[in-house]
């Protein structure tokens, strides 16, 4: 036999008008679902950009005048850019004070048919004498340097080349190349490319089937010495050395977030309308309750309910209610989240994602919000419920 | 001591700067186990006077003594466990919730009083049992008739061995039939249990039933 508690009365309550208890926890989730699919969207653009632009571990990214946009589509998009300047840059960086490491890469694109048997691929020459954006991820991968005649793939690149085995050999601009390797995944553009040392570059060029010539470069990757403020060196280096252009870590993915600023300002001006509206129907389904159920109220005070009690007897029903429609809000939020990442350009050409950690945090705000609108929708009729005079609701026809 | 002493109980009631007396400086003496019925016209002040006992309403003036203690001074908290504990109510309608069977309408004052309800499960079943209507334990008052709708009310205002029954019109809209059963149970509940039981009614028959008949007319008792 089943004991009675507040528990059990407020689940029978909430179940005497399942359309309405249906409807209020459908507008519950799908505030939750919005909200989630906001912060969601955001979270995933914000953090890839950063994990991006921290992974390529440089404080200052000197590209050619004019191909900031062409450096970040190929860095951050894994879009496929031709942008070069002469090698003679490097040394003129180098005397630049504040400069303590550098090294450069080179940036091509296969044309399948023409000069590769592999579909169109990025190619990134590094130089593995000063390389520091490799070489971790590399030494992890392979456990030596890359040789003459060799080339390693990025994660993505790996599949989209449908290299299932080791060791296949590819020609790229009539090069013979063995492929002798996988880099691990790191979530960024360094994924979507194909990676060879400078030397293999000369017969590249000699091919004549690239756009490339000798003595070009595309990007060169600067570290700086302690105590060097980015943005001043990069005014100087800019200043200096008029053929470039000098992107700071913290200015990498600009064009990313001023659209996620623009988008950020409709998510939130939604999701607060949206929140106003669930807070207003919380408020209007109570109110009807308050109105319906009074003389049960009544009848409850009389037989020994404290104010107490008859709050403490809403608030579960709210509860129930509220984590209800919230838990839905955030599996369809988490679900609306990843199945449409693919539809925004945004997120897909930026290798977005979310980490475990990000999505319980995400889930848990999804969670706080649903339920602080339900309670603050439902306080203002459950206070009027409480302080009703048992004997006038008693009396009531 | 008495058991019960209400002295010079007055309520007025205040609706859109009109005063009305509900309840007119009234006294009264009610010793343990008394079975006392109070008769008058709409208005007259009968419900208010028990409300006021029941502890659901606070007079304007005046005291309601129960074994020397002023109910009419208790706090939320203390007036919640007096009627929980010391009042049985019943009133006009029948007044079960329709959410909850019969089982667990008469559990429902357990609901506020936690801490024995295994206890109450067995008192709750052994009541209805008591009551004639044993098999409708787990029916909804939907399921009910009038007659055994009452007397779940009348389980339920048992269910925490009260000190009093207060009954407002508890056979209102019943048959003549139903209406003798109710009584007969209600004399049985204060001859038994020693329940003081304070019933209120329009029916001058019912109202004979009781050993003690109070007349109210303007908030006042009349020919005691």
């Amino acid at each position: 036999m089943a004991q009675i508690s507040f528990f059990s009365v407020a689940l029978k309550n909430l179940k005497r008008k399942t359309f309405r208890t249906g409807v209020l926890v459908f507008a519950i989730a799908l505030l939750v679902s919005l909200l989630i699919f906001a912060i969601s969207f955001t979270v995933s653009v914000a953090s890839s950009l950063k994990k991006s632009s921290d992974r390529l571990g440089a404080d200052l990214v000197v590209i050619p005048v004019g191909a900031r946009g062409f450096a970040e589509e190929f860095l951050l998009e894994s879009k496929s850019a031709s942008f070069y300047m002469p090698i003679s840059v490097i040394e003129k960086v180098k005397k630049i004070e504040g400069i303590k490491d550098l090294t450069y890469q080179t940036y091509l694109s296969s044309i399948s048919g023409l000069c590769c048997d592999v579909p169109p691929t990025r190619i990134i020459a590094f130089d593995p004498k000063t390389d520091f954006i490799i070489k971790p991820w590399l030494l992890k991968a392979l456990g030596r340097p890359l040789e003459a005649g060799e080339a390693i793939a990025g994660a993505v690149t790996s599949e989209n080349l449908g290299l299932g085995l080791l060791d296949v050999e590819a020609t790229i601009f009539e090069n013979r190349f063995k492929i002798v390797g996988v880099l691990e995944k790191t979530g960024t553009g360094l994924d979507k490319a194909l990676f060879m040392t400078e030397e293999n570059l000369k017969n590249i060029i000699a091919s004549g089937k690239s756009p490339l010539k000798n003595g070009e470069i595309s990007i060169i990757f600067t570290k700086l010495e302690k105590g060097y403020d980015p943005d001043y060196v990069g005014k100087v280096l800019e200043g200096e050395i008029p053929e470039v252009d000098v992107m700071a870590r913290s200015d990498m993915g600009a064009k990313f977030i001023n659209t996620l600023a623009d988008i950020n300002k409709i998510f939130l001006l939604t999701t607060v309308m949206a929140s106003v509206l669930t807070t207003f129907l919380v408020w209007a389904i109570f109110s009807a309750i308050a109105n319906e159920r009074s003389k049960e109220i009544g009848i409850m005070r009389a037989l020994g309910a404290k104010e107490s009690h008859i709050v403490h007897l809403y608030i579960i029903e709210v509860t129930v209610l509220g984590l209800l429609g919230s838990t839905i809000g955030v599996l369809a939020g988490t679900y609306l989240a990843v199945q449409l990442a693919g539809s925004f350009s945004l997120l897909k050409n930026i290798s977005a994602g979310l980490t475990a950690t990000q999505q319980t945090t995400i889930a848990l705000i999804g969670l706080l919000v649903g339920m602080t609108i339900c309670i603050t929708g439902a306080m203002m009729p459950i206070n009027r419920i409480k302080k009703m005079e048992p004997l006038l609701v008693i009396k009531e026809e | 001591m008495s058991f019960l002493q209400i002295e010079n109980l007055t309520k007025k009631y205040k609706v859109e700067h009109e005063s009305f007396v509900g309840v007119d400086n009234v006294s009264l003496t009610i010793n343990r186990g008394d079975f006392l019925s109070i008769v008058g016209h709409s208005g007259s002040g009968k419900t208010t006077l028990v409300s006021i006992i029941g502890g659901i309403l606070k007079p304007t003036s005046g005291r309601v003594l129960l074994e020397g203690t002023d109910i009419c001074t208790l706090n939320d908290k203390k007036l919640s466990e007096y009627r929980v504990n010391r009042i049985g109510f019943m009133f006009q309608f029948a007044s079960l919730l329709p959410i909850l069977t019969a089982r667990e309408n008469v559990l429902l004052p357990s609901v506020f009083t936690p801490g024995k309800n295994v206890t109450d499960e067995r008192t709750a079943v052994d009541l209805l049992e008591m009551l004639g209507i044993g098999e409708k334990i787990d029916s909804y008052p939907s399921q009910l008739s009038g007659g055994q709708q009452r007397r779940v009310a009348i389980a339920r205002a048992l269910l925490n061995k009260p000190d009093i029954i207060l009954a407002d019109e508890p056979t209102g809209d019943l048959d003549e039939d139903t209406e003798a059963e109710i009584m007969s149970l209600f004399e049985k509940i204060n001859k038994k249990h020693g329940v003081t039981i304070i019933l209120i009614t329009h029916n001058l028959e019912v109202a004979g039933k009781a050993q003690k008949q109070f007349r109210m007319s303007k908030g006042q008792f009349v020919h005691i």
